[in-house]
């Protein structure tokens, strides 16, 4: 009886999120078809005249995450060397608990402080390039970078302390400083554990959905001219989520090309996410 | 030369950890500081009025609660038998490597993919509208992967011998599920569950196409058409329009009784969700 029903539910439960995946691959069916290898490459988004090119989209997750990633990454290594490295166990777990307070924030209350604290920095520290408005992938990047900064420190310091302590212990004997031991010894050896760190940062940061919605100002078909230029970054823009969390959800179901080309964007969304998640956890797992 | 290094190394390194700490206790501190004037008797008991401006959040409250609950009993059966299949039923281990691996991967999937399956299969397919129903289930699995997770590290930190004595005095092995496995989780369960809630109750993105509107409506009567008001969606829509001097009290205090609710059920799951930090391997 236990075992018919464990195996019914975990079926059930299985059997969900393989419809999902299915829901998402059918019916991003038709886009696939009529679109081909432009909706991925295809620089414009015209819903109204069936141009389906979600390469602006993708650009837009892409460059708020490599933002988030740039100033979160340096931060929350540093934090969780400091956390692992430089303080004893009882300290770190005190000093833990806000920062699991900090991921407790929910995304829609980040977005909130978003609008009333990092909006207008953004657009007055950055006014010699006259920028439009606060509501820019730049601000939507720096606002990621505080809501994966939590994660980023946890996992940092776990694969810290995933190398043995008599590593340590061996360096300084041999006369290695504190700082020499945690270059030479503790970060090459903990490197793999805080590439998947990154990794699975990146999986948030480019789920993310409603406070990166709230300051991007959610304009389409940004890109840059010529393409390492940095200026869309001061510019609003879209990003895969925010599409997919906006007006277009709704006013695209009924029109059958025009809804698999929405579901074509969670079916890019889902392989990046999930690929940077299901990597970074492979690494960890052999790293640990 | 070499000691002024290290010394830098460590300050630099403790910059870092003082900046992350001022960033979160700052951030807390400002919603609080907004917040707390809008916070009255009244605010909790009385119903949204003047589009935000006026009234309370009393109904937002129910549907929030609403959803948690119908998200909570959809979830743990769920959990439950999944960690059950990992640890008992599920002979080979690449089975077992695979489940544990579409966990973790499913655990990092973005919230608004379920919101789109919802919207496609509940409010669509099924024919349902916007139903409280929908934005529970659809909430249950954004947090089944966390609450099975939990619940399997709590099972897999049961000693061995326990289970040995088990089988040894003759049990099968559903009734050493029972009498052992669920009997020694039921804290991961309750632990697990309060992460995922935590989580979930902050949600916008599940929620908004399938299961919640802004203003009009009061407890669910059916499944059908059947939306409810939940806080992060009211904080969503009003954090959009402009910024009228009522609505922003009010904002931030609905902002500030949600960062209230997540908090004091990450706090009840600190403890396991510190300790699963320090022990857990994967």
């Amino acid at each position: 009886m236990t075992r018919v029903l464990s195996w019914l539910l975990s079926a059930l439960a299985i059997g969900a999120f393989g419809f999902l995946l299915c829901v998402f691959l059918f019916q991003s069916g038709p886009v696939w078809q009529s679109e081909g290898t432009r909706y991925i490459t295809g620089v414009s988004w015209f819903y109204r005249q069936d141009v389906f090119g979600a390469l602006s989209l993708i650009y837009g997750s892409l460059a708020v995450t490599a933002v988030a990633l740039l100033l979160a990454g340096p931060l929350g290594l540093g934090a969780a060397v400091f956390l692992s490295e430089y303080l004893p166990q009882k300290a770190r777990l005190v000093l833990k608990i806000p920062l699991e307070l900090l991921a407790g924030i929910p995304s829609v209350v980040f977005g909130l402080l978003g609008i009333a604290l990092l909006r207008d920095w953004v657009y007055r520290t950055f006014a010699k390039f006259d920028p439009l408005s606060g509501d820019t992938l730049l601000t939507a990047g720096i606002l990621l970078a505080v809501m994966i900064l939590p994660t980023m420190v946890s996992l940092c310091d776990d694969a810290l302390r995933s190398v043995s302590g008599a590593q340590r212990q061996a360096a300084r004997a041999l006369g290695l400083t504190r700082a020499e031991t945690i270059w030479n010894i503790v970060l090459p050896q903990a490197s793999r554990g805080i590439a998947s760190a990154f990794l699975l940062s990146v999986g948030r940061a480019l789920g993310e959905t409603v406070a990166v919605f709230l300051v991007i100002g959610r304009q389409d078909n940004n890109l840059p001219h010529p393409w390492y230029s940095p200026a869309p970054l001061l510019e609003a823009g879209q990003t895969l989520t925010t599409k997919l969390g906006g007006a277009e959800t709704n006013i695209a179901f009924g029109d059958p090309l025009h809804w698999a080309a929405i579901m074509g964007l969670g079916v890019l969304l889902l392989v990046l996410t999930a690929g940077a998640t299901c990597l970074g956890t492979l690494g960890r797992r052999r790293h640990a | 030369m070499r000691r002024g290094l290290d010394i830098v190394m460590g300050c630099v390194a403790g910059g870092c950890l003082l900046a992350c700490l001022t960033i979160s206790t700052g951030l807390v501190w400002s919603i609080a500081r907004r917040g707390w004037g809008a916070l009255s008797f009244s605010f909790f008991t009385e119903q949204i009025a003047l589009v935000g401006a006026s009234g309370g959040i009393l109904w937002n409250l129910v549907g929030t609660t609403v959803l948690l609950s119908t998200a909570f009993l959809a979830c743990a059966p769920l959990a439950v038998s999944l960690a059950l299949m990992e640890r008992v039923w599920l002979r080979s281990e690449s089975m077992k490597k695979a489940l544990r691996l579409g966990l973790y991967t499913a655990n990092g999937l973005p919230s608004i993919v379920f919101g789109l399956f919802g919207f496609l299969v509940f409010v669509q397919w099924c024919g349902w509208g916007k139903s409280w129903l929908a934005g529970g289930l659809v909430l249950a699995m954004s947090m089944l992967p966390t609450v099975t997770l939990v619940v399997l590290e709590r099972m897999a930190a049961i000693p061995q011998r326990y289970i040995a004595a088990a089988t040894g005095l003759g049990l099968s092995q559903s009734q050493v599920a029972w009498a052992v496995l669920l009997k020694q989780s039921w804290g991961g369960l309750i632990s697990g569950s309060l992460l995922g809630l935590a989580r979930a109750a902050g949600e916008t993105a599940p929620i908004m196409f399938t299961a919640t509107i802004f203003a009009g409506v009061t407890f669910p009567k059916g499944v059908v058409e059947n939306p409810v008001l939940t806080l992060p969606y009211h904080i969503f829509i009003l954090a959009q329009d402009s910024f009228a001097a009522g609505v922003e009290t009010k904002m931030w205090g609905t902002a500030l009784v949600l960062l209230g609710l997540v908090f004091s059920m990450s706090v009840a799951a600190l403890p396991s969700r510190l300790y699963l930090h320090e022990e857990s391997d994967v």
